[in-house]
């Protein structure tokens, strides 16, 4: 593959992108798609500013973002700290991956979406039950990624690291948890981003606010701007999100890809 | 009876794969005393390194008995440091904290632990480097930083599996003579896994030559050259021609014994 500059690739995603936009606009000014099927990105600024202004359905617009934003990171963040440690110990332990993970490995492929049912009956309506969706998701692939990354750590360093006194506890701590990390930042983005995606089927669950619940609503009352204001959110911040993972990698796992 | 500072009785290692047996080493009987640098040379699997993974404790021998300073070995410890063919170092430490991260594990004073640093990396030339990640730095100096890091454990043996194999011809010369220095300073005991003939001739109080096939001890030869020693000084040397020649009338032998091995 030949290089481009990161500059000239920039300008050529963004190019890109406003030609998207303008071909957007030009379609739905001379009417070639009905405005309910696809409203135009002027109109979709319009409702953008409006929902700011007067909110959606009793709750104001940043309240959607922030409850959907807290509910992932919450859940997110629990899954991490459970996850990686589970999933670097799987990695070591053939006994404890022998136990666990056939359970890992029937849920993994499984859509959030089915559980949702058992999710309501044991659970209930509330919190827990939307936690627990986008908790599931990410867990299992945070474990399956931990456990993989846990495995390539060089036997080498191990040991070295046994030559060093170092018992079975600090080994994990200090060896093969640091040398993980390049693959374990790469396994939460991964799994961020499934969880992410898991969001709406969380918020399909009684939920009177979110995103999720927002683009859910304005479905079914047709108001295709809401949806499509809802999706563009969802996407922007998940990109955000991907982003702050990969500051995150870099600034942590600097040596990613170099050794 | 008294014991040699590492000691190997009868040692058998052998290996199943699939429903055969391998056997990589067979009734290895072998004394070093404390203070010599053994050289284990030998081909590609004649179990030379297995001899070095055992006594690391990293693995068991399937019978027999390995002793170093009258202790059994069953697992890795501090007193046996270890030297790869690949560094092995920690990439999300500098070179300095790759140093003296066995000393911070083994809780030494702090005042001790920077001396011996500084020391260390004086001696391996490290000293302008010792900020740099070690994945900001060349093989030869990650090799550098694997010696002082296993030196600066005072280890009673250093195990040295082909350390510096993977290194181009003139970083090897300054690898050897660097280690060489760091050897004479203070004579820790070295066993050093090589192939290489002219590499074993120039560190070596001794060479300990290994046919395969099964893994097996061919011969046991004292190097008597000078100790301040660089390649191009000895290379000319009776003593150094003679004992070249006669490693490799024996590696010979063991190569025609070979060809009979597989016909």
């Amino acid at each position: 593959m030949s290089q481009l500059n990161p500059f000239k690739a920039k300008v050529i995603s963004a190019l890109s992108l406003i030609t998207f936009v303008v071909i957007w606009q030009l379609v739905c000014t001379f009417k070639l798609v009905s405005p309910i099927l696809l409203p135009s990105p002027l109109q979709i600024v319009d409702t953008v500013l409006d929902l700011f202004q007067n909110g959606y359905r009793d709750a104001p617009f940043y309240q959607h973002i922030l409850v959907s934003t807290a509910r992932a990171f919450f859940a997110f963040f629990i899954a991490i700290i459970i996850g990686v440690p589970l999933g670097l110990l799987m990695g070591r332990s053939p006994v404890l991956n022998a136990i666990l993970d056939p359970f890992v490995q029937f849920l993994r492929p499984i859509p959030k979406i089915a559980l949702i049912p058992l999710v309501v009956v044991w659970l209930g309506i509330g919190e827990a039950s939307k936690f627990f969706l986008i908790f599931i998701a990410t867990l299992l692939s945070v474990i399956v990624g931990a456990t993989a990354a846990s495995q390539n750590v060089p036997q080498g360093l191990i040991q070295a690291a046994q030559t060093m006194g170092l018992g079975k506890a600090s080994i994990l701590f200090r060896v093969i948890l640091p040398s993980s990390l390049p693959e374990i930042f790469t396994t939460i983005r991964l799994s961020i981003g499934i969880g992410w995606t898991s969001l709406i089927a969380a918020e399909m669950v009684a939920a009177t606010s979110g995103l999720g619940w927002m683009i859910i609503n304005a479905g079914s009352y047709l108001r295709t701007d809401v949806v499509i204001v809802g999706i563009i959110l969802l996407g922007t911040i998940g990109f955000i999100l991907d982003w702050l993972i990969v500051k995150a990698q870099q600034k942590w796992a600097p040596w990613t890809g170099k050794v | 009876m008294t014991q040699a500072f590492i000691q190997l009785n009868n040692v058998q290692k052998t290996f199943k794969q699939n429903k055969s047996e391998n056997t990589v080493l067979k009734d290895i009987n072998l004394e070093i005393s404390e203070g010599q640098f053994v050289c284990l040379l030998g081909p590609s699997g004649c179990g030379k390194s297995t001899i070095l993974n055992l006594l690391a404790g990293f693995e068991k021998p399937s019978s027999g008995n390995i002793y170093v300073d009258g202790q059994p070995i069953s697992a890795p410890g501090i007193d046996r440091a270890v030297v790869f063919q690949q560094a092995q170092l920690f990439p999300w430490l500098t070179v300095k904290e790759n140093i003296y991260f066995p000393l911070k594990q083994l809780k030494g004073e702090p005042k001790y632990i920077t001396e011996q640093t500084e020391y260390y990396l004086e001696k391996t030339g490290l000293k302008k480097f010792e900020n740099h990640r070690v994945w900001q730095i060349s093989g030869g100096m990650k090799q550098r930083v694997a010696l002082a890091r296993a030196w600066v454990m005072k280890p009673k043996i250093l195990l040295m599996d082909e350390p510096f194999g993977a290194l181009d011809a003139q970083t090897r010369i300054l690898m050897q003579e660097t280690l060489t220095k760091l050897w004479q300073d203070n004579k820790t005991t070295v066993l050093f896994v090589t192939h290489d003939i002219d590499e074993s001739l120039l560190l070596a109080d001794r060479i300990i030559l290994m046919a395969g096939h099964p893994g097996r001890i061919a011969e046991d030869i004292q190097v008597n050259l000078p100790h301040t020693r660089t390649i191009e000084n000895i290379a000319p040397q009776p003593e150094f021609i003679e004992a070249k020649k006669h490693i490799l009338e024996i590696m010979r032998k063991e190569v025609n014994r070979m060809i009979d091995y597989i016909h």
